[in-house]
């Protein structure tokens, strides 16, 4: 490997491990110096990450003239995307993203009216989901059925208006049994973020690096 | 069944509960419960943080939540700081806002403050603990804070009172490791139904003091202020609804179960 290469890899892990190791000492360290150097690690790590946005918006825009200029399959949707972008930091820049803009206008008429409609459109799917594959094939599916029409009931007024007890049953499975699987959930996560986070500041995890 | 009538049973399943109201009965659950207690017993004057950590996909389920939350807020007479951790929340926070303030003629800057975006929430969350003007120097609409009077009196979350997460993902959980364990705040959560199951542990462990979960929790919400509004109104359609799919997959194990 050639010295270049050499330094490009070893300087993004001598960066991670001051900054890993910076970050984890000074929770511990109450004096004024420490806080001044914390608060001015949190004002990079915001700047580099608008340039992680900025990084995407590009990435966004090239793959998709990509497409339109070789006119591929479904490349109308990408001349969408690519208007829709431009668009709206068009309008952004132009009169701002305040009340009575131009650029709020197309959010609140045109963009969040059709993420509403995409999110919406899950029900239609999960109903029809649930009818073709939600079968009692064995007896935990028949558990999990059952607890899922209890919860589905429960968690609605018609649950209280058939029987008390559905309600009842809805709340209980959600705060026990679910609420168990989940806290050993997120025990695990806890472990697993601590143990990467471990190898990533030490250098022992380097695949954020690319390649192998 | 044909796929096609499904789709149609789903579509009157939601649509016909909404023009003919059938005023199910909905009962307040004790996650929902807390979070009003919470607000009530706060004094007047005191500072709420509502984030509005959501994008524009989940706002018929978000929106009835913060407007519930929001208008218990300014009847109590409380500061509200308005910000957003996600992109997508900075429009619908500051409209959500200036509604809610209007209807209680608060005053922008004396009575509530917008702040917009900030990227990077984890150094957005632990910088606010710090010193929230150092992470947001401007309000929304570009007026340095120091120039509006109610955020002179606001260094950092020691003078907030109480933090509210309006989320459709898992920010709530970011709010707890950053602002709950390192700066002892009080949060509480109005999320989507798909996602407020994720949060029981925190509210079991104390780490959030109540939920208000979907469309149920913003219904639930408004018979706690007296104020119907969106939530009610959407519960029948979701009982209806649930019924609907409840009953689609009863059959669908009939027919299997028959034909077996």
């Amino acid at each position: 490997m050639s010295k270049k290469h050499e330094m490009a890899r070893r300087i993004p892990i001598i960066v991670c491990f001051v900054f890993g190791l910076f970050m984890l000492v000074q929770f511990f360290v109450p004096h004024r110096l420490s806080g001044a150097a914390y608060e001015t690690v949190l004002d990079w790590m915001q700047i580099v990450f608008v340039f992680t946005l900025l990084v995407g918006a590009i990435s966004y825009a090239k793959l998709n003239v990509k497409k339109v200029s070789r006119t591929e399959s479904g490349w109308g949707y990408n001349a969408i995307g690519l208007v829709g972008l431009a668009v709206m930091v068009i309008l952004g820049l132009w009169k701002g993203t305040g009340e009575e803009t131009p650029f709020l206008w197309m959010f609140n008429n045109v963009q969040a009216p059709m993420q509403s409609t995409m999110f919406a459109l899950l029900a239609f799917f999960v109903a029809s989901a649930a009818y073709r594959g939600f079968r009692a094939r064995s007896w935990e599916a028949g558990l999990l059925l059952v607890v899922a029409i209890v919860v589905m009931l429960g968690r609605v007024p018609l649950g209280s208006f058939i029987s008390h007890w559905i309600p009842d049953a809805a709340n209980w499975i959600l705060r026990t049994p679910s609420m168990a699987a989940k806290r050993g959930i997120y025990i695990g996560i806890g472990l697993g973020t601590i143990s990467t986070s471990l190898r990533i500041i030490l250098g022992i995890e380097r695949t954020y690096l690319g390649g192998k | 069944m044909p796929r096609q009538l499904i789709f149609v049973l789903i579509a009157l399943s939601v649509a016909v509960p909404l023009v003919i109201k059938i005023g199910l009965p909905n009962e307040v659950t004790s996650e929902v419960m807390r979070v009003y207690e919470e607000i009530d017993r706060l004094d007047s004057g005191s500072v709420v943080l509502v984030s509005f950590d959501h994008e524009a996909s989940s706002l018929p389920e978000v929106k009835p939540m913060a407007l519930a939350i929001l208008r218990h807020c300014f009847s109590k007479d409380l500061k509200v700081i308005g910000l957003a951790l996600l992109a997508e929340g900075t429009s619908i926070g500051d409209q959500v806002l200036r509604e809610t303030a209007d209807e209680y003629e608060r005053l922008y800057g004396k009575d509530y403050v917008f702040l917009g975006f900030r990227p990077q929430y984890q150094a957005a969350m632990l910088g606010m603990g710090e010193d929230i003007r150092r992470v947001f120097p401007e309000d929304y609409s570009g007026t340095p804070l120091i120039r509006l009077p109610m955020m002179r009196k606001v260094e950092n979350y020691e003078d907030v009172a109480l933090i509210v997460s309006v989320a459709d993902g898992d920010m709530p959980v970011w709010w707890v490791d950053y602002a709950v364990s390192r700066y002892h705040k009080r949060l509480a959560v109005a999320a989507t139904a798909v996602m407020a199951t994720s949060f029981y542990p925190f509210l079991s462990s104390g780490q959030m003091i109540g939920l208000l979960g979907g469309l149920k929790g913003a219904a639930e919400y408004e018979i706690l202020i007296d104020k119907p509004g969106m939530g009610q109104r959407g519960m029948d359609a979701q009982s209806v609804c649930h019924l609907v799919i409840v009953l689609l997959v009863i059959a669908g194990n009939v027919g299997y179960f028959m034909r077996k």
